[in-house]
């Protein structure tokens, strides 16, 4: 079928990166917001606007809290079809084990915990026997923030960009999944099928036809990052290995996995299961300076970013306290593990070995909690990268081929032309537009975040209605309007988000930058400001004649660029 | 603050041996000088860059625990070899600020 090595790579990099490109567009792009996903949060929710605060006392603060908690309504219902008999009153239920966490870019605190059932499974290995709960605090006040706003940051950007929010069977992440693994494969048939890598290192020539600048830009956005786009979408495949993509310990391995965490629990000590014997719970502050006076004395002094209590009430019950991993690449850890009813430390945990800290920078370094503020905008840099290479693949795909399918009749390259308008302009229009939503709905409004999401999709459903109408010039070998139309109108909302968050919540630029500074907020601005720039600077630039573009034009490209035949 | 210097030096460590690194190619020598009839002294070009390519991440270094450094440094490479490509497509003239004398040799 091919002659040579170049042209089986160059089929490969063209159709896989075609069919999965759509969605590593969504990938790069919510990957890229999701590096400020609590500074989106703060700019949607103007409630939580204020500092970043370290976990608050659990026994001043937290405590009272943990008794607010109650069982999550679709998690109460997801649970009463897998046991036997009817679930008690949620009022009744009691927590079994909690966890609050916290980073250095939260001011307001997540907490959770399960709450014991006393009902038998339907399945009798069903082991997960429990129902969760889960709540927003504000850690200065101890108050329980609404449930209803939807974290548009944390809870919808950043999960689009590993599950495309498509949780039914788990299907998004497995497509995402797959889109990773192509992204490899592109990365390395990209390489091979590049004939002038080094020399054409710097190369970006505007100034010739589409076809040949748009192949520049995609070899030279490919090629600068090529260290960040196969870390990401390798330690993304890393990260989801052994729940998700490859979960032998809760399949194939399973009785031997439980077995192992038995082993665990008798070699440090931590119990596997309650002893049945109520106990009070001894002071958790005192824990909680205790395992901070530890780090210090390892020579790694820092805040607590994870705390979780397991067998609640119980005489077998502990407390594990772990280390933020804010000035390093690292997760949280460092754990440090108290009885809970006398506060002596049962374990503290040794240091990493070689390979688990090889696992840890390799998460670490995609899940960034880091402090480093420069390191996050690089990140934002590197997946915008990652999407100017893709959407530049598709233009290459359609300027390579419309000539060809306006002769023969074909509607190929006008498909794909309306999915790369839908998946660039688009996909941004549909953010956006859930930002302006957002501050348009009156915040009391009941299931806002459920309307924010309607918006979000029908934008974007919108964009692609929009885009495919306007598509026809596409298999006339000309160029489609779509572009430069949603260039206008994205650069429009933008702007308009921008005003909104004025007239919502007061706080314009001026005071967010100078006067009260409050750099979560004007940065979501600033780059709302920013992409409305971009945008009409590229509606502008589409007015140019590209659109009239002759179609013997696109033939004689053909000729010039073959890498891809 | 002596993070912030640290890291102000590995931004323009890296910027300088990107350029250093695109001069010399002839190419890109011709779009900052295109009448100067001089070419690119590639060999000291080269070494240039590749000096200031390594002290960028002893800068790194020095800011930043070496996790942390080793991702800063790899990512401000593809911001200066980026920023680099854009300015020959856009502003040539930029470079001629950074390209002393010493790296050009006669026709």
């Amino acid at each position: 079928m091919f002659n040579s090595l170049r042209m089986s790579m160059g089929w490969v990099h063209t159709w896989m990166g075609l069919v999965l490109g759509f969605v590593l567009m969504i990938c790069f792009f919510f990957g890229a917001l999701s590096v400020f996903d609590r500074e989106i949060d703060r700019w949607a929710i103007p409630d939580t606007r204020f500092e970043p605060q370290p976990m608050p006392s659990f026994d001043e603060v937290l405590k009272p809290v943990y008794e607010q908690l109650r069982p999550d309504p679709v998690d109460m219902a997801a649970t009463e079809r897998r046991v036997v008999g009817s679930l008690p009153d949620p009022e009744t239920l009691e927590l079994e084990s909690l966890f609050a966490y916290t980073t250095h870019r939260d001011p307001v605190l997540l907490i959770g915990g399960e709450f014991a059932i006393p009902n038998e499974p339907i399945d009798p290995t069903d082991d997960h026997q429990h129902v969760h709960g889960r709540a927003t605090v504000n850690p200065a006040t101890g108050e329980l923030l609404n449930d209803d706003a939807l974290k548009i940051g944390s809870d919808w950007f950043y999960p689009m960009h590993f599950s495309l929010n498509f949780n039914w069977m788990m299907l998004g992440y497995w497509i995402v999944g797959l889109a990773a693994l192509v992204m490899l494969a592109g990365l390395v048939s990209g390489v091979i099928i590049h004939r002038k890598i080094f020399r054409e290192f710097f190369t970006f020539r505007p100034w010739k036809n589409l076809f040949r600048s748009s192949l520049d830009l995609h070899n030279m956005t490919g090629v600068v990052a090529l260290p960040f786009h196969f870390f990401f979408a390798f330690t993304a495949l890393v990260i989801f290995a052994s729940n998700i993509y490859l979960p032998v310990t809760h399949t194939t391995l399973k009785p031997l996995h439980e077995h192992h965490e038995k082993l665990e629990a008798a070699r440090t000590g931590l119990p596997h299961e309650p002893a049945g014997v109520p106990a009070p719970l001894a002071s958790v502050d005192a824990m909680v300076a205790e395992a901070k006076r530890r780090w210090a004395q390892r020579d790694m002094a820092g805040e607590v970013g994870f705390l979780s209590m397991n067998h609640l009430g119980d005489e077998n019950g502990y407390v594990s306290i772990y280390r933020a991993g804010s000035d390093r690449v690292a997760l949280v850890g460092e754990g440090i593990h108290f009885k809970a009813s006398t506060g002596e430390v049962i374990r503290e945990e040794p240091p990493r070995s070689a390979v688990s800290s090889i696992d840890e920078f390799l998460t670490g370094l995609h899940l960034q909690h880091f402090e480093h503020w420069m390191l996050r905008w690089l990140y934002v840099f590197g997946g915008l990268l990652g999407a100017v290479c893709i959407a530049t693949g598709f233009v290459l795909f359609v300027e390579k081929r419309k000539a060809r399918h306006a002769k023969t009749g074909s509607q190929g390259s006008r498909i794909v032309d309306a999915l790369a308008v839908t998946t660039v302009t688009g996909m941004v229009l549909a953010a956006v537009g859930m930002l302006v939503a957002n501050r348009l709905l009156p915040a009391d409004l009941p299931g806002k975040g459920q309307w924010e999401q309607i918006a979000f999709w029908s934008v974007w459903a919108l964009a692609f209605l929009h885009a495919a109408w306007r598509s026809s010039p596409v298999a006339k070998a000309r160029h489609n309007p779509a572009w430069r139309e949603q260039s206008l109108l994205l650069g429009l909302l933008s702007l308009s988000a921008v005003g909104l968050n004025w007239i919502t919540t007061g706080d314009h630029l001026i005071k967010t930058v100078f006067t009260d500074t409050y750099w979560a907020v004007a940065g979501v601005d600033l780059s709302l400001i920013a992409t409305a720039l971009i945008a009409f600077f590229a509606a502008a630039r589409l007015r140019a004649p590209v659109s009239e573009q002759k179609a013997d034009n696109a033939l004689s490209r053909n000729k010039q660029v073959n890498a891809y035949d | 603050m002596t993070e912030t210097i640290w890291l102000i030096a590995a931004v323009t460590a890296a910027l300088l041996s990107m350029s250093w690194l695109a001069l010399a190619y002839e190419s890109h020598w011709q779009q900052v000088f295109p009448e100067s009839g001089t070419l690119p002294n590639r060999r000291r070009l080269k070494l240039s860059a590749w000096v200031f390519l390594l002290l960028s991440a002893v800068f790194c270094l020095n800011a930043d625990h070496p996790s942390m450094a080793v991702l800063v440094w790899v990512m401000l490479l593809a911001v200066a070899a980026f920023s680099v490509a854009m300015m020959l497509s856009h502003r040539p003239a930029l470079l001629k600020i950074i390209c002393l004398p010493l790296f050009a040799a006669k026709a």
